[in-house]
């Protein structure tokens, strides 16, 4: 498990780093997700920002919990 | 009829993507509260030894220091002597009280026999009194044997030994550095205890267990220390209650509506150092206990 990361000599903890990175995407994914003719169609966008938001939060801790490697 | 079906499949459409965003919303927050609140992870963790301070025995001088800063040393070996020459006229000194009551002894004794052969011309009040004389010049010789060999301790305590092996910190002592009875003057490091403590919040005791598999990670050091529970502080400070055991209890009126958990110190037992990694009592550590098998519920708080 994958607690902190190292950022310009300072160690933050990994949460934060993910969720800011998993806030990046999501703000981006919400571009995408306009542009789609269909998206009026799949329900209130608030809600699937914030799902997008806590999905990606969780896979980049998930993926970095079983790929990264200390040091 | 057309436009109006349309119309009510695609409200029903809404709803049920509607109803999948919020049901993947409430897995990944579910997911995240088990991955950073409930698993036994914490990345308050410290690498712990017993630390010895070596302190003289006796007052005085210091002449000899043979450890350098960070020496390993053996148990018994001689890390600092204290200026011997007080303590070796003390024992002389002891000695010579000592042989000076044995011939006292020795002459009473004497004395005593004489005293006894020609009890017909010696008055029995002079032979108790000579009886009383041996008596307490033995007790004498007695006390002056405890005085000689406190002294000849005192001589001895003046070599400063290890007593356990390890390695010493902190040695700045120089010779000529006066220290009294009792005064740290280094630290030695006892490195077999040398293990890892996770400060675990309260709230996560419960997935720890004594012998579950742990792993730790040193700040800033690649590699992967294997280890196990080994205990789990059996108590610690009630920082709400003061007040010793004798007296009523004095507890805070004051009741935080937001608080923090408390930590409990868990002590991991080091199985595998991976090569290269060195181990300072103090380094930051990242601990992270498996902990086999737990069943989840649908909640996890």
């Amino acid at each position: 498990m994958l607690e902190e990361l190292h950022v310009f000599g300072v160690y933050l903890p990994a949460a934060l780093v993910w969720a800011v990175l998993a806030g990046v995407l999501a703000h981006l994914l919400r571009r995408l997700w306009q542009r789609l003719p269909w998206s009026s169609a799949l329900g209130h966008a608030g809600i699937w920002e914030l799902a997008w938001f806590v999905l990606l939060w969780w896979g980049l801790t998930a993926a970095a919990d079983s790929f990264f490697h200390y040091g | 009829m057309d436009k109006a079906l349309k119309s009510w499949i695609m409200k029903i459409v809404r709803l049920l993507c509607t109803l999948l965003a919020i049901a993947l919303l409430l897995f990944a927050v579910r997911a995240l509260w088990i991955r950073y609140q409930v698993e036994p992870v914490t990345r308050d963790g410290k690498v712990l030894a017993d630390i010895v301070p070596i302190a003289p025995d006796v007052a005085g001088l210091v002449t000899e220091v043979h450890v350098h800063d960070n020496q390993t040393v053996r148990q018994g070996q001689v890390l600092l002597v204290i200026d011997p020459s007080r303590y070796t006229l003390a024992l002389q000194q002891a000695q010579a009280t000592l042989g000076s009551e044995r011939a006292a002894l020795a002459e009473a004794i004497r004395e005593d026999q004489r005293n006894r052969m020609m009890s017909n011309v010696v008055a029995s009040e002079v032979i108790e009194q000579g009886q009383t004389k041996v008596a307490q010049l033995r007790m004498a010789v007695q006390q002056a044997t405890a005085a000689r060999d406190l002294a000849q301790l005192n001589l001895d305590r003046t070599q400063v030994r290890a007593p356990v092996s390890g390695e010493v910190a902190n040695v700045t002592l120089q010779p000529g550095t006066y220290l009294t009875v009792g005064k740290p003057a280094l630290a030695l490091v006892d490195m077999p205890s040398l293990r890892v403590e996770g400060y675990f919040e309260e709230t996560k005791l419960q997935r720890i267990h004594p012998g579950d598999r742990a792993s730790v990670h040193l700040m800033g050091v690649p590699g992967d220390i294997r280890g196990h529970v080994e205990s789990i502080a059996s108590a610690i400070e009630d920082r709400e209650r003061s007040g010793d055991a004798s007296k009523p209890a004095d507890v805070n009126p004051a009741f935080t509506w937001v608080r923090l958990a408390q930590r409990i110190p868990v002590r991991i037992a080091i199985d595998d150092v991976p090569k290269g990694i060195r181990l300072v009592p103090g380094q930051t550590a990242t601990v992270v206990v498996h902990s086999p098998g737990q069943p989840r519920g649908l909640l996890p708080w």
